[in-house]
């Protein structure tokens, strides 16, 4: 009668093998969602990372140091610019009425009335043909003048301490170089792609005297890594040119940083 | 995620391979559950039951109510056998006394043949909660070296020795051993707590046996 043996069913393996399948798949999917369980996740892009051997360090530094005093000698002559100004007119003048006298000196040999000159008369002349030299070279040192007060006044337009955008926009390239620099060493980030901009205020020694996070994408690796970066930078930054304070935003990406966009 | 999806081909591979161990691992401890509950609270009933009832053949008919019970089984298997003794004895017309002996030591041999049965059925699976509690860690280990390996080979290509380009490669070798970890400690558990339950279920059976001979032995005896 062995037919009356009762058997055990073992059919609930399949079906515990799918739960279990579908619990690690929710397990998972909701590991990956919220993400926080899992370990931060690190990106890494290495083509940032290769040339830190033949980083240009020192170049645009001595570069923009040597360019600042002479900004800073340029700038002296709009001063003495109006003066100047004045000065050609005066002169001109001057030269008209020297002109004049040399006129008629000019003429009067061509009437040639007294072939036999008096010495006096003789040396009249060659004293106002040497005046006229004089005066022309005069003028020539004046347009001198002129033109190189126009070019001090054309570089004058670039500096920080003007409106100008060209040479304040070579000492952020400057500090951007140098916060680069230091990023490379301090770089860390945990999301995708993260981004901090920055707005820095550099007094006229040169020193930090002021930084506002103003935006950022909420990585706060990334922000402290910016921070760090920025205190490193700012141990050697070299006075901005024409002693005026410097002000201006970096937007910082692991990629590099570029600037004046966090108005 | 995204560590996962940047690791090397070994490493996924050996996460892959624990991924499916916890799946399986955990399937069978779900199936064991279940399993070992069932078995539990059935003989509980039907030992219940045994005792109030007086007759073999009573309980033999309504056995069926307690399908999930390894007792039951034991119960059925003493129970043919002895139908089976007692059906030869009558026809031989023998000794009582040298039938008796060899009937109880028949209905003995068909319990332990079914309690081993039983035993092998409910240890089946159990191996492979073993296997993967002790070997996951080291599986894990070896994702994790392997990954470690490889990191070292970018530190060594990019020539820069950061922290930024050495921790995301570790990070990304070490997630191979959590998982291992993370595979292994459910399944070593499990593996004791079945084992525990399972000597329980054993010991159950064993007293059951004695207690089935002993009361053929009487009924023998007192025939």
């Amino acid at each position: 009668m062995s037919s009356r043996v009762v058997k055990i069913d073992d059919t609930g393996l399949g079906v515990s093998l799918i739960a279990s399948a579908v619990i690690h798949m929710a397990v998972f999917l909701l590991l990956a969602l919220s993400g926080g369980l899992l370990p931060p996740q690190m990106v890494i892009q290495e083509t940032y990372y290769v040339d830190i051997v033949t980083l240009p360090v020192a170049s645009p530094q001595s570069g923009t140091s040597a360019q600042s005093p002479s900004n800073s000698q340029a700038a002296p002559p709009p001063p003495a610019q109006p003066p100047l100004m004045t000065v050609p007119s005066r002169t001109k003048v001057a030269l008209k009425a020297i002109a004049k006298p040399t006129g008629t000196p000019t003429a009067q040999p061509t009437t040639e009335q007294d072939t036999a000159e008096t010495e006096s008369a003789f040396s009249d002349r060659i004293a106002k043909l040497e005046s006229s030299r004089e005066a022309r070279r005069e003028e020539a040192v004046l347009e001198k003048l002129r033109s190189k007060v126009k070019t001090g006044m054309n570089s004058k337009v670039g500096t920080p301490g003007g409106s100008g955008a060209e040479a304040g926009s070579r000492y952020a390239d400057y500090v951007k170089a140098r916060l680069e620099d230091a990023l490379k060493i301090t770089s860390s980030y945990t999301s995708k792609s993260p981004e901090v901009a920055v707005r820095l205020t550099i007094t006229a020694d040169g020193k930090l005297s002021r930084l506002r996070i103003e935006r950022s994408s909420g990585d706060a690796t990334f922000e402290l890594a910016v921070r760090r970066a920025i205190d490193l930078a700012s141990e050697k930054f070299t006075p901005p040119p024409n002693h005026a304070t410097f002000e201006n935003g970096f937007v910082f990406k692991p990629k590099g940083i570029s600037n004046g966009t966090t108005h | 995620m995204a560590i996962i999806l940047g690791a090397g081909i070994v490493v996924k591979l050996v996460l892959l391979l624990l991924f499916s161990f916890s799946v399986a691992s955990w399937g069978i401890i779900l199936f064991k559950f279940f399993q070992v509950y069932r078995a539990k609270t059935a003989s509980e009933r039907f030992m219940d039951f045994f005792w109030k009832s007086k007759r073999f053949d009573s309980i033999a008919s309504q056995v069926e109510r307690f399908t999930n019970s390894p007792l039951t089984v034991l119960f059925n298997e003493g129970y043919s056998e002895l139908k089976k003794v007692v059906e030869t004895d009558s026809k031989s017309d023998g000794s009582a006394l040298s039938t008796d002996l060899g009937g109880v030591e028949n209905v003995s041999r068909a319990l332990r043949r079914a309690t081993n049965s039983e035993i092998t059925r409910l240890e089946k699976y159990l191996t492979f909660l073993a296997t993967t509690g002790s070997t996951s860690p080291f599986i894990g280990l070896f994702g994790t070296v392997w990954g470690i390996m490889t990191a070292f080979e970018g530190i060594g290509k990019t020539g820069s020795a950061s922290l930024a380009v050495v921790a995301p490669g570790i990070a990304e070798a070490l997630i191979a051993t959590a998982i291992g970890l993370v595979a292994a400690i459910p399944a070593v558990m499990a593996y004791n707590h079945f084992q525990h339950k399972i000597r329980v279920l054993i010991n159950e059976m064993d007293s059951f046996s004695t207690e089935f001979l002993n009361i053929v032995q009487r009924n023998i005896a007192g025939k």
